[in-house]
């Protein structure tokens, strides 16, 4: 097979934009906002200069830029959008209509923290805050990862039917710059052939989709829709394989570093993970027996994988920049209610840390790891940073 | 959905079945109700015409059915489309958003188109006779009414010409006699007998034509011109002869420097006209210009034309001098209101002073003869008594209308009276009973108007002649609009509490329960959850919320 990749050195946003394109999207509509812009900026250029045969429309509100997918997914098409934080919580209604509707459409997400006050730097509660609407949850860490997550999103999503959110983190990633491999369309197109939706609106063929359904019926589609749920899990795993003997990168559910003989694991999500990372290898050169979980996948949320790495652990760390208010970090209570069932329970405690975009350095990670490690017992909620 | 979860169901809730089982009808506790509702315009129109009706078929370039609607109500709309001082738009919403609709003057397009496309109509004939002592616009009106209704119609007239006032008295730059003549010559085509030149009272009486007919209608009119009562009242020459005398030919001014005595219509005609004959009139009035009878728009025109005012005077005297005229006039102020609720005039002692002109025009009210009529039809003054609504006397058969009954008033105002005595009239050759006063529908005001849909628009320009050259011609002054600016402006009606199917209700019903499959859209209450959207978004105001019985009160 010959490769005509090339390597090119752009941001985390432009990666995004790359996906899209190699995923020959047929259908963008969004609305700017930052720090999310960039990548429908860079797509509308592709699509007035020919290079990606699409429909770009362009609509007042986020609300109608995810109407305007659905529209354009019901009937079929391939279709993409970008948002960020408000423009998010701005979508959620029609969120659930894609996903009830069973529609597969892919969407970045640049976390970015919600207001009041604003605030344009990361923060995971934007995209968390919209966990039950059916949307396939996937955060990233690096640019890479970015774009491929854009065509592994579209081909999972087109197998299972359900709607997929690509969750990069704010400026560490939308607007940091770092190499990035563009595949060869031809491979591209191999990995992700055009799609024939199997259920779609067509002007000779007058159904209704998504019309009222009576008591009788209604429970059984959300049956359903958990059931595509459960196969995505499959799904994830399997084209994430195929993906990686394509290209030579393979992603799954959760990424996992040092944890064979870890006593102390740190899970994380995001670029947290890349500096958590970083953290741990340093301590491991110390002789530290730490390791690292990062959740790649949050929805459909990796129970087994969960359970099996992190079961008769001594300790875990879980590293939230989220907060449900009068709760805990979101991370941390989906860990802990994962390992209910098991036997041997490590004690797992949650740190919130870095909401707003504030900086988590490798040295804070570390000291994590001492201070978990002195822990017997957990609070409900360990706050990181803060300063008062 | 047509779904059954035992036999599966697909991944996507894609389905052929529809919602109709849904019956939503079941939510709701406000209904809509459809009901056209009184346009303030039309109520305020003597006629009731059907203006919102009348503009919505103008606007659409539909002229034919536009003549159709106003002519079950107006028979001349041509002749009240000029002469009208259209109360309809005094009563138009829009008078409070930007400007009125101008009705009159679409009025007298559809009324000349109407002529111009005019077919012969022939009734079927009952049998039954009728005749009309009058032919002026309440006995045209009453004529063309009953006609239409197959009765053979005989009109009597002691002028040599149809149409009394019309032609005699209100000169022909407001109404040239050729749009009295075409009227009359459309109701000889139909089979309107006029005999002309016939005094009732003196070549026939009531008694007779009540032997010889199924019913009479006397509508003569008010002729009489009160007299002042002053020393040298014989110098003064009546208002209506003076105008009678210009419409049969006479162009020659009295006088230069005429004197005109009298705030109502026919004295504000008598000024404009002697400005036209080359005089100057200086118009004496006893009240201010507030308190001036005569139309408002008549008034101001005259004010146009150059006529003089001297409000609050009363001349007491005239004395002939040597070729002019002296009049002793009083000043006069305002004291307390009278019965009509206007200030009266009271002179102001010691206040006389000298007039000096070439001649004076009294014009100060006309009054009705009713020497003629039955004793019986009279009270003791002399005033004739009958039911408002039909016109009907104490005697038998014998029906009175216009300002015979009412004392002066407007053309429209006769040709409405006209009507009703027709309407009643057909009645009573057929035997059936008299017509009651029908109960008014209420009205649309303005803020039950969705402005939304109406962006404010200027009043259309009515074309006229040049301020320059009409106060010296009899032509015509004001000019008729051309058929795309009559559209133009009809587009500007709010149409209120009148539908015109403008499917606003069908389209914003998010339960599809409106219908439109007849004159007005119809709720299906089996799927109407009583929203309101229809209500709101109504521009006119024709879908209003009613709140429904409650479940208890319908079991009680």
């Amino acid at each position: 097979m010959v490769t005509v990749s090339a390597t090119k050195v752009i941001t985390g946003n432009h990666a995004v934009s790359y996906g899209a394109l190699l995923s020959r999207v047929q259908v963008i509509s969004a609305y700017p906002i930052t720090p999310q812009t960039q990548v429908v900026e860079l797509l509308s250029e592709f699509v007035a200069s020919g290079r990606l045969a699409a429909r770009f429309i362009t609509v007042e509100s986020e609300h109608s830029a995810m109407a305007a997918c659905i529209g354009a997914a019901s009937v079929g098409a391939r279709t993409f959008t970008a948002t960020s934080s408000q423009g998010l919580a701005l979508m959620h209604e029609m969120l659930h209509w894609a996903s009830g509707a069973r529609l597969p459409i892919v969407m970045a997400n640049i976390n970015r923290a919600l207001a009041p006050p604003w605030s344009i730097w990361t923060d995971q509660t934007d995209s968390l805050a919209q966990r039950d609407t059916g949307w396939m949850q996937v955060y990233v860490e690096t640019s890479q990862e970015a774009l491929d997550s854009i065509i592994l999103g579209f081909k999972v999503s087109e197998r299972v039917l359900l709607p997929t959110m690509v969750v990069l983190d704010a400026f560490l990633l939308s607007h940091t710059a770092e190499p990035v491999e563009i595949y060869d369309q031809g491979r591209v197109d191999e990995f992700l052939p055009p799609f024939s939706a199997p259920y779609r609106l067509s002007p000779g063929v007058p159904q209704a989709l998504g019309g009222l359904a009576d008591p009788g019926v209604y429970f059984e589609f959300r049956v359903k829709l958990q059931e595509a749920m459960e196969r995505a899990q499959e799904a994830i795993v399997e084209e994430g394989e195929r993906f990686g003997r394509l290209f030579g990168r393979f992603y799954g559910l959760v990424h996992e570093e040092h944890t064979e003989d870890a006593e102390t694991v740190i899970v994380a999500a995001g670029t947290m993970a890349g500096t958590a990372r970083a953290a741990v290898r340093e301590l491991r050169s110390k002789g530290r027996k730490v390791g690292l979980v990062r959740i790649r996948v949050f929805r459909p949320f990796p129970f087994s994988e969960v359970r099996r790495i992190l079961e008769g652990r001594r300790r875990v760390a879980v590293l939230d920049r989220n907060l449900s208010p009068g709760h805990h970090g979101i991370f941390y209570e989906e860990v802990k209610s994962a390992l209910y069932p098991v036997s041997a329970r490590p004690l797992v405690v949650g740190y919130v840390l870095g909401l707003g975009g504030r900086d988590v350095r490798p040295e804070d990670i570390q000291a994590i790891v001492d201070d978990v490690e002195k822990r017997e017992e957990a609070p409900e909620i360990v706050w990181w940073g803060v300063r008062r | 959905m047509a779904f059954d979860p035992t036999r599966g169901l697909p991944e996507a809730p894609l389905s052929w079945g529809d919602t109709r089982w849904n019956k939503t009808g079941s939510w709701r506790h406000m209904r809509p109700e459809v009901r056209e509702r009184a346009a303030p315009c039309a109520k305020a129109c003597p006629l009731g015409n059907p203006i919102p009706d009348v503009m919505t078929a103008v606007s659409r370039g539909d002229l034919e059915g536009a003549a159709r609607l106003l002519l079950e109500r107006n028979p001349f709309p041509s002749i009240t489309g000029r002469v009208c001082p259209h109360p309809c738009e005094v009563g138009c919403n829009r008078r409070r958003y930007d400007e009125p609709l101008a009705i009159r003057s679409v009025e007298r397009l559809v009324g000349d188109w109407a002529h111009e496309h005019r077919t012969v109509f022939s009734p079927r004939e009952t049998g039954k006779r009728v005749a009309i002592v009058g032919s002026g616009p309440a006995g045209l009106a009453a004529a063309s009414f009953l006609r239409r209704q197959g009765h053979r119609v005989v009109v009597y007239d002691r002028n040599d010409r149809v149409g009394g006032m019309l032609v005699d008295a209100i000169p022909s730059y407001r109404l040239p006699r050729s749009m009295v003549e075409r009227e009359a010559r459309a109701l000889e085509e139909m089979g309107v007998v006029f005999q002309l030149g016939v005094t009732v009272g003196r070549d026939v009486s009531v008694e007779q034509l009540l032997v010889s007919y199924d019913a009479v209608l006397v509508a003569t009119g008010a002729h009489g011109e009160r007299t002042m009562g002053i020393p040298g009242e014989e110098h003064f020459i009546g208002g209506l002869a003076f105008l009678r005398s210009v419409r049969r030919g006479q162009r020659k001014p009295p006088g230069r420097r005429v004197a005109v005595v009298g705030g109502g219509n026919v004295a504000i005609d008598v000024a404009r006209t002697l400005v036209r004959l080359g005089a100057q009139p200086v118009v004496l009035y006893r009240r201010t210009r507030k308190e001036m009878p005569a139309i408002e728009e008549e008034v101001e025109r005259a004010e146009a034309d150059g006529v003089e005012f001297q409000f609050l005077t009363l001349p007491v005297a005239a004395r002939k001098l040597d070729g002019y005229l002296r009049l002793t006039v009083v000043r006069m102020q305002l004291g307390e209101r009278d019965r009509t609720g206007r200030p009266r005039p009271v002179p102001i002692p010691g206040s006389e002073f000298a007039l000096e002109c070439d001649a004076a025009i009294r014009a100060i009210g006309e009054v009705a003869e009713t020497d003629f009529l039955p004793r019986e039809v009279l009270d003791d003054q002399g005033w004739v008594v009958a039911d408002k609504v039909t016109g009907a006397t104490q005697r038998k058969g014998l029906f009175v209308a216009g300002d015979l009954v009412t004392g002066p008033a407007t053309v429209v105002e006769a040709i409405a009276a006209g009507l009703r005595a027709g309407r009643a009239m057909d009645r009573f050759v057929r035997g059936e009973p008299l017509p009651v006063q029908e109960k008014p529908l209420p009205t649309v005001p303005l803020k039950e108007i969705n402005l939304a849909y109406f962006p404010q628009a200027a009043r259309v320009p009515i074309p006229e002649l040049p301020l320059s050259t009409r106060s010296r011609t009899f032509d015509e002054e004001i000019l008729g609009l051309d058929v795309e600016s009559a559209r133009r402006e009809a587009g500007r009606c709010f149409s209120c509490g009148s539908c015109n199917l403008c499917a606003n209700c069908w389209i914003f019903c998010p339960d599809a329960a409106i219908h439109l499959d007849g004159d007005l859209p119809r709720v299906d209450l089996e799927y109407c959850k009583g929203c309101g959207l229809c209500a709101a978004e109504c521009p006119r105001g024709v879908i209003t919320m009613k709140e429904e019985l409650a479940r208890e009160e319908v079991v009680a």
